[in-house]
Formats: C-alpha cells, sequence, structure tokens
C-alpha cells in the first residue's frame, strides 16, 4: 500500500538524516581537535617568544656587566703595581747593599768532616 | 484487523520524533566530549612544550653563568699574571743595579785584591786537589800570579797537603767578567767557579724568598714561609 511505502519512505530518510547530523557531528569533533593544536602552537609560540626576550635581556646584562669587571680588575692591578714600584723604590737601596755586602764576604774554610790525610 | 491510516501516521511521526531525538542527543554528546577532548589536548600541548621551553631556556641560563665564571677567573689569572711580571721586572732591575755597583767596587785595587785573595784560597780550600790551575781574566793575570804565591804556603798550612797551583796561560776568563776566579783541578775535570758573578748568582738564588719580602713585603698567601 502506498501509505506503508510511504511511511517506510519517511522513516528511512529520518534514519539517513540522523546519520548525516552524527557525521557533520564527528566532523566538527575532528575539527575542535585540530583547533586545538593549531592555538596551542600559537600560544606555544607568544610564550617561546616572551621567554626569548627576557633571556636576551639577561644575556645582554651579564655582558655589560663583564665589560665594567674587567675595568676593576685592571684598575686593581694598576694600584697593585704601583704599590709594588713604590715598595722596590723605598727598599732597594737597602737590600742591595745587604746582598753586595755578603757577595763580599768570602770566607775561606775547609769542610766541617775533612781530615788531613796520614 | 489492520491497523487504520491514522494510527499508522501516528506510530510513524512518533517514530519519526524519536529518530530525531536520538540523533540530537547523541550529537550532543558529541559535541560535549569533542569540547572536552578540546580542552584537554589544548592545555596538554601547552604543558608539555611550556616545560621544554623552561627547560632550554633554564640551560641556556646557566650556560651563561658558567661563561661569566670562565671569564671572571681567567681576567683574574690574568691580573695575577701581570702582577707577578712586575714582580720579576723589579727583581731584574735589582740584580742589574747589583751588578754595576759590584763593578764599580772592584775599581778599587786594593779591596779587589782582598777578595780576589780570599776567593782563590776558598775555592782551593773546596777543591782540595794536589795539582790545581787557576783561571782569571787576562788583565788579573799578573795580580794573580802574584798572589798564588802568598796563597800556596796558606793553602798548605790550612789542608796539609802538599799542592801544585799553576796559573792557566791559555785560556783566560772574558775581558768583561766582574771578577773573581775559576779554579780547576789537574786533568780539568772539576771546576770551581768563584767569580763574583756567579757568587752573586748563588747568593740572590738562595735569598730570594728573603729579597722578594725585603722588597715587596710579606705575601699573605703564603702558609709556610718561614
Amino acid at each position: 500500500m502506498t501509505s506503508q511505502s510511504q511511511g517506510i519512505h519517511q522513516l528511512l530518510q529520518a534514519e539517513k538524516r540522523a546519520k548525516d547530523k552524527l557525521e557533520e557531528a564527528k566532523k566538527r569533533k575532528a575539527k575542535r581537535i585540530k583547533q586545538a593544536k593549531d592555538e596551542a602552537m600559537v600560544e606555544i609560540d607568544q610564550y617561546r617568544m616572551q621567554k626569548d626576550k627576557e633571556f636576551r635581556m639577561k644575556q645582554s646584562k651579564v655582558m655589560g656587566s663583564q665589560g665594567s669587571t674587567s675595568e676593576e680588575m685592571e684598575e686593581q692591578t694598576r694600584e697593585a703595581i704601583r704599590g709594588l714600584r713604590g715598595s722596590y723604590s723605598r727598599c732597594a737601596e737597602g737590600v742591595l747593599t745587604q746582598v753586595l755586602s755578603m757577595v763580599c764576604d768570602v770566607q775561606p774554610e775547609l769542610h766541617a768532616n775533612y781530615r788531613a790525610a796520614d | 484487523m489492520a491497523l487504520n491510516d491514522i494510527e499508522v501516521q501516528k506510530r510513524i511521526k512518533h517514530m519519526l520524533a524519536f529518530i530525531e531525538q536520538e540523533a540530537n542527543e547523541k550529537v550532543e554528546e558529541i559535541d560535549a566530549k569533542s569540547e572536552e577532548e578540546f580542552n584537554i589536548e589544548k592545555v596538554r600541548l601547552m604543558q608539555t612544550q611550556r616545560m621544554k621551553i623552561i627547560e632550554y631556556y633554564e640551560k641556556k641560563e646557566k650556560q651563561i653563568e658558567q661563561q661569566k665564571k670562565i671569564y671572571i677567573s681567567s681576567i683574574r689569572n690574568q691580573a695575577r699574571l701581570k702582577v707577578l711580571a712586575a714582580q720579576h721586572d723589579l727583581v731584574s732591575e735589582l740584580m742589574n743595579d747589583m751588578k754595576v755597583k759590584l763593578i764599580r767596587l772592584v775599581e778599587n785595587p786594593e779591596v779587589y785584591q782582598g777578595l780576589l785573595y780570599k776567593l782563590m784560597l776558598q775555592s782551593l780550600l773546596r777543591l782540595l786537589e794536589p795539582v790545581m790551575i787557576v783561571r782569571c781574566r787576562p788583565q788579573d793575570h799578573l795580580l794573580v800570579e802574584a798572589i798564588v804565591q802568598k796563597v800556596t804556603p796558606e793553602y798548605m798550612k790550612v789542608s796539609q797537603k802538599q799542592v801544585k797551583i799553576q796559573v792557566d796561560r791559555e785560556v783566560h776568563l772574558p775581558m768583561n767578567t766582574v771578577g773573581g776566579v775559576e779554579v780547576y783541578s789537574g786533568n780539568y775535570r772539576i771546576m770551581i767557579s768563584n767569580t763574583l758573578e756567579s757568587r752573586m748568582d748563588l747568593i740572590a738564588e738562595q735569598k730570594m724568598p728573603e729579597i722578594r719580602k725585603a722588597l715587596f713585603g710579606i705575601n699573605p698567601n703564603r702558609k709556610f714561609f718561614l
């Protein structure tokens, strides 16, 4: 009977529509998950750039301080050498006289264990 | 009894509604789940990547710290070396000045003669050979010949030994030697250097710690200096 087949036709169509709806939903789900990846990537890139900027700032700060540290060291070294020279000019004369007197103080002597041969 | 058309229609309408409702519920379920998974996945990805990034930059920061330490240690070392080099230069200056003073000292013939006598006697008493040869500067040759005459009996008295002392006629010390003598055993195998510069070098070497202390003060880094 026509009404029967009409009814069946309607049911079949409804099932088809339902199936299509489900397919679409599944497609949306897959798309959503891909979106998760994409959005995550974008935010991660931003994060990375932020961190990189922070790092570079630290780096340039450290490099900068190195310059001033070496300056300080240079100054300290110059200071130390000045001190050496000062001390030398004060004491050299005395030391020289002392050493010279030692050079000229010749003591001819026999070895302590020497025994005259028979 | 067959169901009449209206009943059938009604039934079909119900079934259609049911199918649609089921589909909608399932779709809702799928959508809800997909949101959930979206969030989970996004958070998960971000956390793992974030940790990796943090680790990476922490490592780089450590590297910088290390480089800094290496740099500081190297300039400190350089500084130390510079100071040591300056000390060394000053000590060399002292030695040169000493040599100059020494040269001036031996220009006095009386002083030099006395010194030469003692230097010779000292060398002879060290060597204690039966035959000994004295080598001197060419300009001292005559002086040394004379001194040998005086030193031989003195030597024999102190050592109680017979001896023959000669002055080397063939080879002399370089003319620019400050002074003093070299004494050889008869076969030239043993040599005693008693020139003024070798004395000066010996004394300087032995007394260097005290010389440094006198010139530059006590070194605070030395723990066992007597």
